[in-house]
């Protein structure tokens, strides 16, 4: 579970980080094509400069570098044997549900209304979502008292937890297929 | 193996499966002749690429980026050779985008096309271009406000900028570009040979040599 969170809250952050840079990079010089623009749909130059890139009036990486290091940083905690309070991990538990409807609104945006795909902010998808799933199952387990349906319900999402990643990259995956399907299919040789 | 890990493994297999029907079911036909020739070579002109002037004597090709500054310098000297020779030449617009707002240019140029405005557009991206050109931001708003000043049905207008299709025209037109050779823009190909051009006059000169000559 900590090593868990660390790596996954670690790369988030290079993300954040690398994002951050490369926003600074072209508000120096403005003609900078940015390391992370490779193609018309692939192009954070698109998603950086669009009003949903500052969804809270400063630029999106800000929350993410605060936000990812927090994670980390309780990642290595459970790591090193730290246990936490129950209001501690609720706290977690909201940070990573803003953090997934978060991710799901800019997913949207980026799809539906930029119409391009920038390639730190798909790692911050990537990495989200097995931490949202991560951080809720463990915390519906130490819910006292549930009914016992439930409490199968919840060791199933458990045991498959995996799958419920990967299923849920492959939903987004297909999202990103079929809304620039011919514009990928021009790229196959 | 764990369960879920076999479910994983399962749900990757039939979506891997399923992108391989997709791509082979709406696979481009590669006609035959395209593989025996010019094919990966890139094409100088396609059979959807916008024309401005219909003439049948010659034709001229201009690999463009509304974006570029030597674009709107030489833009009044063509609608010149449009407005007198333009029932002699036949006058083809090919993108070469190279700067940030050159695609949304394009599409906006696209889309207008698509409802039979193309030139109408073609002419305020180069009239206005030092409104919208060199700023930081893809100019998206300001392509839909030239759109809604020229009357178009902006539904139709928003589908057909937002349409992936038309960016595949716009970056298959560079792939092309780069085929044959074009570094830089504004790029002239005279009856499929590429123009030397030093100057202004000598676009007009060797259109004149070509029809006269």
């Amino acid at each position: 579970m900590g090593a868990a969170l660390a790596v996954l809250a670690g790369f988030g952050l290079l993300a954040a980080v690398a994002l951050m840079i490369e926003r600074v990079a072209v508000l120096v010089d403005p003609t900078r094509i940015p390391s992370c623009t490779l193609n018309p749909i692939l192009s954070c130059s698109s998603v950086m400069t669009s009003p949903q890139a500052s969804a809270f009036g400063f630029p999106n990486p800000v929350v993410g570098i605060v936000g990812f290091t927090v994670v980390l940083t309780t990642g290595v905690a459970v790591l090193a044997g730290a246990r936490f309070t129950r209001w501690y991990w609720a706290g977690l538990q909201a940070g990573v549900t803003f953090a997934i409807v978060f991710v799901h609104w800019l997913a949207f945006q980026s799809l539906y209304r930029i119409g391009a795909l920038c390639p730190y902010c798909l790692v911050v998808w990537a990495v989200t979502i097995p931490l949202f799933v991560l951080v809720t199952v463990h915390n519906l387990r130490q819910v006292p008292g549930l009914p016992p349906p439930a409490r199968r319900a919840v060791d199933v999402a458990h045991e498959y937890r995996t799958a419920i990643v990967v299923g849920w990259y492959l939903l987004i995956a297909t999202l990103a297929a079929q809304r620039f399907w011919d514009y990928w299919i021009t790229l196959l040789p | 193996m764990s369960r879920s890990l076999r479910l994983s493994l399962i749900l990757v297999g039939l979506a891997v499966l399923a992108l391989v029907v997709a791509v082979v079911v709406t696979r481009p036909q590669s006609s035959p002749s395209s593989d025996s020739g010019a094919g990966e070579q890139g094409e100088l002109v396609r059979p959807d690429s916008p024309r401005l002037t219909e003439g049948s004597e010659v034709q001229l090709v201009e690999f463009l980026d509304f974006e570029c500054e030597s674009c709107g310098a030489i833009y009044p000297y063509t609608e010149d050779l449009k407005a007198r020779y333009g029932d002699r030449f036949e006058f083809v617009v090919r993108y070469m985008p190279l700067h940030v707002s050159s695609v949304n240019a394009a599409l906006a140029a696209e889309a207008a096309g698509a409802q039979g405005s193309y030139e109408e557009m073609y002419d305020v991206l180069f009239e206005r271009q030092a409104q919208w050109g060199h700023q930081q931001t893809a100019q998206r708003e300001v392509f839909f406000d030239y759109a809604e000043e020229l009357g178009l049905d902006m539904t139709r207008f928003e589908a057909d900028f937002d349409d992936p299709a038309a960016l595949a025209r716009i970056e298959r037109d560079r792939a092309d570009g780069q085929a044959v050779g074009v570094t830089g823009t504004p790029t002239f190909f005279l009856d499929g040979e590429q123009l030397p051009i030093d100057s202004v006059d000598d676009l007009e000169s060797a259109l004149i040599e070509a029809l006269d000559g």
